[in-house]
């Protein structure tokens, strides 16, 4: 018993300097050596252009407040949205960091950690107020909003100009207007006309958005897209699959065993004439080959229900947290300032909400078409998988998956989803 | 009765591994298994009581039963390759006549074991790439370009293609481990035999198998085990796709918690894992019957 006792005693001693030392290395901003005021800034852009930009602008701001240290992390897409999960969990988060809008910044705001901006933007409205008013809308829940929206984008199909002329095949206007384009293309001799890496669910849950968006009635999908009220019985859905598949089988097997970064490569290489890209994507694909490309909107799908312009894309930006120090809303506004984003522009090319921000001096033509789009779409579809919950979208996208390898049916994913949907409806 | 006096020494030496093993094994696990008693999300600080629930929700999840299938896939094509052709390997190495070149043997093999998995994954990635990939360039150089296919976006291909990487990866490692007990024989186990008129392939069933069971047991259980953690490599690879052709029940696990964000089932499902893996270890130990011969 003594035994016992004494190594019980020996465990909770050690235990306790365990527990001392974890609680000691908290900084969340607060002063540390020197009083200097640390500002933990996550983002996710550790490829080039944009890493080396984020690096520039923080040594300038550095500059301009000595008394501010920056600690930047960076990791790529994916391996973001899972981090920022285990940090916001941990209470851990970053001062400041990037978020996407509408479902992903709902889920983050939920978690009560993240600061209100209505009075700090209500207090300089120079600088909120030079930023594009629609582009808050995926950042506000409840009148509150709780991000500085940055990049603006949206999807279209890129089309190769020259294989389309070589061909005479006219840009569509139509959903079979576009199948038509494919077929002949297809009889043209380009085996896969249309490609996608659709080992990349986002890429699946792009395309179904989209086909959703214009053959289901909208009152219908704000309805389903809510999770307590999402039953995913439309008859537009088994449709909007079959387009899906119907698309899929254009793509070819490789589509299924390559990513999205490879499709694009595919379309940069002049092999794929038709790809549905986004237009943060231009410079890449600038970068990668040499190929004169235009852009079209997903075509009107005849007797379709929906909104047959609307725009898919949404914008991204900035978020702090609830314990960011002053400094860190000195640094957000000066990563959304107008002089910023015009460097952006030249610097990486993705388009951004900031007015002013693209121009003809900042970036080139094709950027200026793209960006006019966005500011011309009848509506605004957000990213399907950020518009319904996770577990609904993830039945889509391997759903979607599934339907090009013939695994399955769109009834059978149908089933799927409806269920999920069921469960969610009743926590 | 008579109280012994306490020694602090031993418990000194021990207290750092104690103290270790408890902090990040059995504290986890006895949370882990508390925390799939319940339903929460990362994003809210509530966590909210549903009993067995999230046991029975087990039962009727297709994708766990579809990955448990994978594992279980995964773990017999590993033992008959890691282990079985492992030792084979190990004892051709060993054999006079090919000695001389074995060492050379030895490093090809156990290359790739020091080389990262991922890495390794993408490097395969590259390999199984339906277009520019060296498997089906070498298929079409060989004439066979009808075997040709999209391997990992192909839901048939896909799990094989992934647990193929992984017995190129991890052989390596087994064949050294079976070359180490193999050359702890005494020699003249071998010479009796050979007197005896047996031959190379007597000598292997007669001699060799019954000398390493101890390396054998281990190599089983490393194998099994790892067979039904597997993460890294159909992570990478495939993320469990096409669909959910190639998940497995750790990439489930994860999925479940950190994408789905029901941190509840998945801790059930990470005490599933944990109970499998026991339970293998449990009745190898107990088959093997190993340390108690003799």
């Amino acid at each position: 018993m003594k035994k016992f006792v004494s190594f019980l005693v020996v465990i909770l001693a050690s235990s306790m300097f365990l527990a001392a030392c974890s609680s000691s290395n908290e900084s969340n901003g607060e002063s540390s050596d020197d009083d200097k005021v640390v500002i933990d800034f996550f983002h996710r852009w550790p490829n080039e252009p944009r890493k080396s930009f984020y690096d520039e602008k923080i040594a300038e701001f550095e500059k301009q407040h000595p008394n501010v240290k920056i600690n930047v992390d960076s990791v790529l897409n994916d391996s973001y949205k899972e981090k920022i999960k285990v940090l916001v969990s941990n209470d851990d988060l970053p001062d400041v960091f990037t978020s996407w809008s509408d479902t992903f910044a709902a889920n983050l705001v939920s978690s009560d950690r993240i600061m209100e901006l209505n009075e700090i933007m209500a207090e300089d409205t120079e600088w909120s107020g030079n930023i594009i008013e629609s582009q808050y809308a995926g950042f506000t829940f409840d009148d509150v909003t709780y991000g500085i929206p940055f990049t603006v984008d949206g999807k279209a199909f890129f089309y190769n100009k020259q294989i389309f002329e070589e061909n005479n095949i006219e840009v569509p206007r139509s959903y079979d207007e576009l199948i038509d384009a494919l077929d002949q293309l297809k009889k043209a001799g380009y085996e896969t006309p249309l490609v996608e890496g659709l080992t990349n669910g986002w890429a699946i849950s792009h395309y179904m958005g989209t086909i959703f968006d214009r053959v289901i009635a909208n009152d219908v999908l704000i309805k389903d897209y809510n999770v307590e009220t999402g039953e995913y019985t439309d008859p537009g859905y088994i449709r909007g699959l079959e387009i899906f598949k119907e698309l899929t089988t254009y793509m070819g097997d490789v589509s299924t065993a390559i990513d999205h970064e490879a499709a694009r490569n595919m379309f940069a290489a002049g092999e794929v004439p038709v790809l549905y890209m986004q237009f943060a994507e231009v410079g890449y694909v600038q970068d990668a080959g040499d190929v004169e490309f235009g852009f079209f909107n997903f075509p009107e799908v005849e007797d379709g229900d929906g909104r047959p312009k609307s725009l898919t894309g949404a914008p991204e930006g900035w978020m702090l947290s609830k314990n960011a120090p002053p400094e860190a809303v000195e640094f957000l506004k000066f990563l959304t300032s107008e002089e910023t984003a015009k460097e952006f522009t030249k610097a990486d090319g993705q388009l951004n909400a900031i007015k002013g921000g693209v121009t003809e001096e900042t970036s080139n033509p094709t950027s200026l078409e793209a960006y006019q789009i966005i500011l011309d779409a009848s509506d605004a579809t957000p990213w399907f998988d950020n518009a319904v919950d996770i577990s609904i979208a993830d039945v889509f996208m391997r759903g979607g998956q599934e339907l090009a390898t013939n695994q399955t049916t769109p009834e059978e994913i149908m089933a799927k989803v409806q269920e999920a949907a069921a469960k969610l409806r009743n926590q | 009765m008579k109280v012994k006096k306490v020694k602090i020494t031993p418990i000194l030496f021990m207290l750092p591994t104690v103290l270790f093993l408890g902090l990040f094994i059995y504290i986890p696990l006895i949370q882990n298994f508390y925390n799939s008693f319940f339903e929460f999300s990362v994003f809210s600080q509530s966590k909210e009581f549903v009993g067995l629930t999230k046991f029975q929700q087990l039962f009727v999840d297709e994708v766990a039963i579809i990955a448990l299938v994978n594992n279980v896939k995964y773990a017999i094509i590993s033992v008959l390759l890691q282990v079985f052709f492992a030792l084979v390997l190990a004892a051709i190495l060993e054999d006079k006549f090919f000695r001389r070149f074995a060492h050379v043997f030895r490093v090809i093999y156990f290359m790739p074991v020091m080389i990262s998995i991922s890495v390794i994954a993408l490097l395969f990635g590259f390999v199984y790439n339906p277009q520019i990939g060296l498997l089906n360039s070498f298929l079409e150089l060989i004439g066979l370009e009808q075997w040709a296919k999209p391997w990992l976006g192909n839901s048939t291909t896909a799990i094989y293609s992934v647990i193929a990487m992984s017995q190129w990866q991890s052989i390596g490692l087994i064949t050294m481990l079976f070359i180490v007990s193999i050359q702890k024989i005494p020699k003249d186990l071998y010479e009796a035999a050979e007197i005896d008129g047996a031959g190379k392939i007597r000598r292997f069933f007669s001699v060799t198998v019954p000398q390493v069971k101890e390396a054998t047991f281990v190599n089983l259980l490393v194998t099994v085990t790892g067979s039904i953690l597997v993460f890294n490599e159909p992570y990478i690879l495939t993320n469990g796709g096409p669909g959910n052709s190639s998940m497995t029940l750790a990439i489930h696990m994860y999925q479940t918690g950190f994408v789905k964000d029901d941190m509840g089932y998945a801790s059930t499902l990470a005490s599933l894992i944990f109970l499998l893996s026991a339970i293998f270890a449990l009745i190898q130990i107990k088959v093997s019957k190993t340390g108690k011969e003799e």
